[in-house]
């Protein structure tokens, strides 16, 4: 394999360098019209009177929408796939408001400036509600149900059970109990939502310029929700600037701008300004587990108990709500240990909060639970983290399960450990932490294992496992040129490039004459899921190999007869077709392709000139242990002056099988890395006591700069990385395990002090609430 | 947000610009830098129904030695940051104007913009207190002198009528081989202080402390000065005792206020701290060739 | 009002609103698009362009106080198909993934480049470019292509294909 493994520059590059990249809001059409929303400035209340009039006469106004306009003309909004309890509700609301941030009217006009000044006149009288906030009102069965056509406040609840729970507790030694807490955050790309929405009259289309995760699910919820014929509603997605799991998402702004360009018969573009996207756009992470870990006093971990509970906000994401999260947290939860007995009860509830969406990992508070129980059992044994890790590691052997049932066979957790800890010099550290600990300088080491089902182990991708594997279509053209047409919908993990790299290795061309399609659902195959779940390297890449590989033995036919050898004795080398150890007698590529394509009826009888392929990959051939995982390190320095928290050195060990692209999949760690540690230590997605919001803007809501994240060095373990598809999923990981990392070590450069880190949230003021100095 | 429409008058000397603060009034901001007032304008948080550009005075565009560094309005901060004179006359402003923002920011943002702006946790204001700085305001009224204490009133308030310029900020000079010291601390690079110290110091012939000014940015409406502390400091020998004992004298009678960033008691322990460590680098500066 | 300006080295005279910001405007009456809008209060960098030879946020200028200045875009950088050493640097540093804060930091990176103060540590480069908020390359990858940018750019003696007279 001569590109897969290599750093190959990204085909993404030159046009985003230049500064012509496609993101939605560029897109500018004929008499476009822009929309805005009046967005409600309570946390629950009824509509008790709303007036546009002074809206629909202000300058450039074209129309006002508000609920019940909704109602009359399009239906309540249902995920195409049920997933859980959905309350009804439509794109704008109808009688109450559910979140500050709450879709009250919708106003389209020639120009944003315009729209926003008429919304400025749109007069609305709320009759005040008390709000649901906290986790404790919402599950109080004698609180209200915030939707009138729902039982309660609880969305689904969920119990599951692995080995003999009772009778590992009754055996341990002690039982600990913690209740560990998980704040609200937010994705924040830098690219805020938004679409253009056009609809043309004449022909019935619907077109939809959006910035989507999956152009494919974005295409048949706007279908089925606002009735409009599928095979008319076109979604086209070109450059997207992140997205981190949010824009998987369908929102009711989407549904809003397509209704008024269908009612209007001009293009009408949303674009999301910060606040609104702080706001309103999605949130995540809003999760607590109450558990007990039974150990014995040696250090086993031999039961866990845990109760979840999970803030959705109010209303469920689309087509992805948050009662779909708790089965991951709860499966993964006992992580690669031998944990013998185990329970976990989850609920999801609804607040009048911004809806909980995914975010990179979004299963990662069962990594963080884990990660931080292990350490404070060590510390309450008096033993090393690394050593209670170490004694309760599953070997990766054949016979290694996880406790909720999945084949943990080849996993490398113990491996990583080791080599994250060599590379750390953890002994040293452990020197070098009570020499500064002498001179009264507060130091801290901490690492974290995880595990991620990327693609998951083999009974996980049964049938293509959840989402039914992928399809990918490939077809060589008349030039020579191979087309790659995915289901992904990249938003900066470089598709273009690394599918390219896979397939011209598997055709023998060169990287430049493969070409990667996607986001326009005229071409792209169906997937519900486009790019999420760290499925490309595996799914998406597997796929394009099938198909590649299909092309390749068409390809491979005609020429041998045309030659008069046996297909096997052919290879492809840089786009010559070439019998081996004879390259005098190569053929062209590019010529069977032309002739294929001209004169099809002139190929020798027998084989097949339609030189594309478009079958579905369920696995066959994805070697290796299907987990993904590995250890992060860290030592931080805690300023016991200001609560200020340096990273002095961050160290990552991680196994993804074989590596397609290093630089890219370094990228995705280190940006994974980065979120973690602006989770931990700089946002928070912060709600007062009447549910306003408070991080409104990047002055509130703080992302980490240049100077906060510190150099992160990464050591690849590419175990099993042979056979066909040896890849598997890595862009989640560094988000799921860096807050576990990082707390861990705070928690250690506090011990003297008897700091115990149990929410994960750990701002200036925390850190030294949690020394004991304020 | 898109801001709402305003009218736009640009003007190019400062007898012009009072001319239209007279007629507009309280109708009308200032545009200097607009890197306070355009973030308010884009949020709609302010929609002023005239923008009065000041951006080509050229005669507000200064930086001068004379009585302590007079700096016109429209002195860029970048300016500031880079200025000769400013780095040998004025080292403590020198490296406050360093801390602003990033480097975008004081290209375009403006010492009188700062000021007049007055956020409590800025930067230049808290230096102005600390010194007992002045401002000159014009009208067409005429031109008045705002003691530092006198101008801020409040939080993002101050004494300036709408129909006056802020056309010129003096900052009187250190102490002769004295020591400075600005301590801030903030949640990212860049970020405005949690709570930032301003520490001035001077010692007499026979080493104990002749001069003292201790102020504080962040802990309330406006920057504040600390005359317990620094009377805890006048005429004590300098040590790393006198150093702790005036900084928790300086922290214990503020009630700072808490936001996302900090709580309460966060700010008065980093008020403590920091005026602790501004002391100990002050001192350590004293009789340095500025 | 009408505002006449250069960008990226031709000149423009178009009518404008007075709160039209210089953002909006190379935007969307100008259809240079490579420059992004991230948060519009001033705050993420997405927007930076550089006028009369510095570096500032778009959004928070407004197209009339540009009247009679000269400004460089990210789409001012390459000339006759050849890209600028910090692009290249960029790339081959793979200093971005989405890309929309990429022409903001390289628009900041080359003012930096271009006065001529560059940064003597890693300590420092991260410092200038603090003011430029990235949510994919945990800004590493970044540092290097800057740094890499003033190597190539300090080797050469050159500053590099900046010829439009932004000074």
């Amino acid at each position: 394999m001569r590109l897969v493994g290599a750093n190959v520059p990204r085909v993404e590059d030159r046009r985003i360098l230049t500064g012509r990249g496609h993101y939605v809001d560029d897109i500018q059409l004929p008499h476009m019209l822009h929309a805005t929303f009046l967005r409600s400035p309570l946390a629950h209340a009824r509509i008790t009177g709303l007036d546009a009039t002074g809206a629909r006469q202000a300058p450039g106004v074209i129309a006002v929408y508000t609920g019940a306009d909704m109602k009359e003309i399009s239906k309540p909004i249902r995920p195409v796939i049920e997933m859980g309890l959905t309350p009804e509700y439509y794109a704008l609301v109808t009688d109450k408001v559910f979140f500050v941030g709450d879709l009250v009217a919708m106003v389209v006009a020639e120009s944003r400036q315009q729209a926003e000044d008429a919304c400025e006149l749109i007069e609305v009288d709320y009759d005040p509600l008390p709000p649901v906030l906290t986790y404790e009102t919402a599950l109080d069965p004698a609180v209200a149900p915030l939707f009138g056509d729902l039982d309660s406040n609880i969305l689904a609840t969920s119990h599951t059970e692995g080995g003999d729970v009772e009778a590992v507790f009754a055996e341990a030694d002690r039982v600990i109990e913690v209740e560990l807490s998980q704040h609200r955050i937010a994705n924040v790309p830098m690219e805020t939502r938004g679409l253009v929405a056009d609809y043309d009259d004449g022909s019935g289309q619907l077109t939809v310029h959006a910035a989507t995760q999956s152009p494919q699910g974005l295409r048949i919820q706007l279908a089925t929700t606002l009735e409009h014929p599928l095979d008319k509603v076109l979604v086209l997605t070109q450059d997207v600037g992140g997205a981190f799991g949010l824009k998987g998402n369908i929102f009711r702004e989407d549904f809003c701008a397509c209704i008024a360009t269908k009612q209007i018969g001009r293009p009408v573009k949303w674009i999301e300004d910060r606040n609104e996207h702080l706001l309103a756009s999605g949130h995540a992470r809003e999760e607590k587990i109450s558990a007990q870990v039974a150990v014995t006093d040696a250090g086993d971990i031999l039961g866990i108990k845990a109760e979840l509970t999970m803030d959705q906000g109010a209303y469920p994401g689309l087509p992805f709500g948050a009662s779909v999260f708790p089965a991951f947290i709860t499966l993964l939860l006992p992580g690669p240990y031998k944990v013998k007995g185990y329970s976990c009860d989850a609920k999801v509830v609804t607040t009048n909060k911004c809806t909980y969406v995914a975010y990179r990992g979004p299963w990662a508070m069962e990594t963080w639970t884990r990660e931080r129980l292990i350490d404070i059992v060590a510390h309450e044994l008096g033993l090393d983290p690394a050593e209670v890790r170490r004694r309760n590691f599953q070997e990766g052997a054949e016979d290694d399960r996880l406790i909720t049932g999945l084949s943990l066979w080849g996993i490398t957790s113990r491996y990583t450990l080791d080599r994250a800890l060599e590379l750390i010099d953890y002994a040293q550290v452990r020197k070098d932490q009570q020499v500064a600990r002498d001179a009264g300088r507060c130091v801290g080491v901490g690492f974290a294992t995880f595990i991620e089902a990327a693609p998951g182990p083999p009974e996980m991708r049964i049938g293509g496992g959840m989402f039914g594997g992928e399809q990918a279509k490939v077809r060589l053209e008349a030039d020579g040129q191979v087309t790659v047409i995915t289901a992904q919908s990249p938003h900066g993990q470089g598709h273009e490039t690394t599918l390219a790299q896979v397939v011209a290795d598997e055709m023998g061309v060169a990287m430049d004459q493969v070409r990667v399609v996607h986001g326009d659902t005229r071409l792209t195959p169906f997937s519900v899921v486009g790019t999420g779940g760290s499925r490309a390297a595996t799914w998406a890449s597997g796929a394009a190999l099938m198909n590649a590989r299909k092309v390749k033995e068409k390809v491979l036919a005609i020429a041998a007869a045309q030659l008069e050898v046996a297909d096997e004795d052919l290879e492809i080398l840089d786009g010559m077709i070439t019998p081996r150890g004879v390259p005098s007698k190569a053929v062209p590529l590019a010529q069977i392709a032309l002739q294929a394509t001209l004169s099809p009826t002139s190929l020798p009888p027998g084989t097949d000139p339609n030189l594309e392929a478009n079958e579905r990959f369920l696995g066959e051939g994805i070697t290796g242990s299907g987990w993904s995982g590995g250890t992060h390190a860290c030592v931080v320095e805690v300023d016991l002056g200001t609560g200020a928290v340096k990273i002095v050195r961050y160290v990552v060990v991680e196994d993804c099988g074989r590596v397609i692209n290093p630089a890219i999949v370094e990228g995705q760690i280190r940006g994974g890395v980065a979120q973690g540690i602006g989770q931990v230590l700089y946002e928070r997605a912060a709600y007062d006591d009447e549910g306003n919001f408070l991080a409104g803007t990047f002055m509130d809501y703080l992302l980490p700069t240049a100077t906060e994240i510190p150099t992160i060095e990464i050591e690849h373990v590419e175990s099993d990385p042979d056979g066909e598809i040896g890849f598997r999923g890595v862009g989640e990981g560094g988000m799921i395990v860096a807050p576990a990392a990082l707390t861990n070590a705070v928690e250690d450069a506090l011990l003297p002090f008897g700091a115990k880190v149990t929410e994960q949230y750990l701002p200036p003021a925390k850190v030294l609430k949690l020394a004991g100095v304020i | 947000m898109k801001a709402s429409a305003f009218e736009y008058v640009r003007v190019s000397s400062v007898d012009e610009a009072v001319a239209q603060l007279a007629e507009l009034g309280d109708e009308a901001k200032v545009l200097a830098g607009g890197q306070s007032l355009v973030p308010l304008l884009n949020l709609r948080l302010a929609n002023p129904a005239y923008l009065v550009d000041i951006n080509r005075i050229g005669e507000l565009n200064f930086i001068t030695n004379g009585s302590g560094v007079r700096v016109g309005a429209l002195a860029r901060h970048r300016d500031v940051e880079r200025s000769e004179l400013v780095a040998r006359v004025n080292p403590l402003l020198a490296a406050a104007v360093k801390l602003i923002g990033h480097a975008a920011i004081r290209n375009r943002g403006t010492i009188g913009g700062s000021v007049a702006h007055a956020d409590p946790a800025a930067e230049l204001p808290t230096i102005l207190v600390a010194l007992d700085g002045e401002i000159e305001a014009r009208s067409s009224r005429g031109a008045r002198t705002i003691a530092a204490v006198d101008f801020f009133d409040g939080f993002l308030t101050t004494t300036l009528q709408p129909d006056e310029l802020l056309t010129e900020v003096r900052f009187p000079s250190l102490p002769t081989g004295g020591g400075w010291s600005i301590q801030e601390f903030s949640r990212r690079s860049g970020d405005f202080g949690v709570v930032t110290v301003v520490v001035t110091l001077a010692t007499g012939n026979n080493g104990t402390i002749s001069e003292a000014s201790v102020a504080f940015g962040g802990v309330a409406g406006t920057a504040v000065r600390a005359p317990s502390a620094e009377a805890a400091l006048a005429g004590q020998t300098p040590s790393a005792e006198l150093w702790k004992a005036a900084s928790q004298e300086a922290a214990a009678v503020l009630d700072p206020p808490g936001d996302l960033h900090s709580t309460p008691e966060h700010r008065r322990h980093l008020a403590a701290v920091l005026t602790e460590r501004a002391l100990v680098e002050a001192y350590g500066r004293l009789g340095q060739e500025a | 009002m009408q505002v006449e300006l250069i960008v990226n080295g031709s000149n423009y005279k178009a009518p404008v609103e007075p709160q039209r910001t210089l953002a909006d405007f190379l935007r969307d009456d100008l259809r240079l698009t490579g420059t992004h809008l991230g948060c519009e209060h001033g705050v993420c960098g997405a927007c930076t362009v550089i006028v009369d030879g510095q570096a500032v946020r778009s959004c928070l200028m407004f197209a009339v106080q540009a009247d009679g200045s000269e400004v460089m875009t990210i789409e001012g950088l390459e000339k006759d198909g050849r890209l600028h050493p910090l692009q290249e640097a960029f790339r081959d540093c793979h200093s971005f993934q989405c890309g929309f804060c990429t022409p903001g930091f390289v628009m900041t990176a080359l003012a930096l480049i271009e006065e001529g103060t560059a940064p003597a540590s890693e300590e420092e480069l991260r410092e200038e470019l603090s003011g430029n908020l990235c949510r994919c390359t945990g800004y590493q990858s970044i540092v290097e292509g800057v740094a890499e940018a003033i190597r190539r750019t300090t080797e050469t003696g050159a500053i590099g294909a900046v010829e439009s007279g932004a000074s």
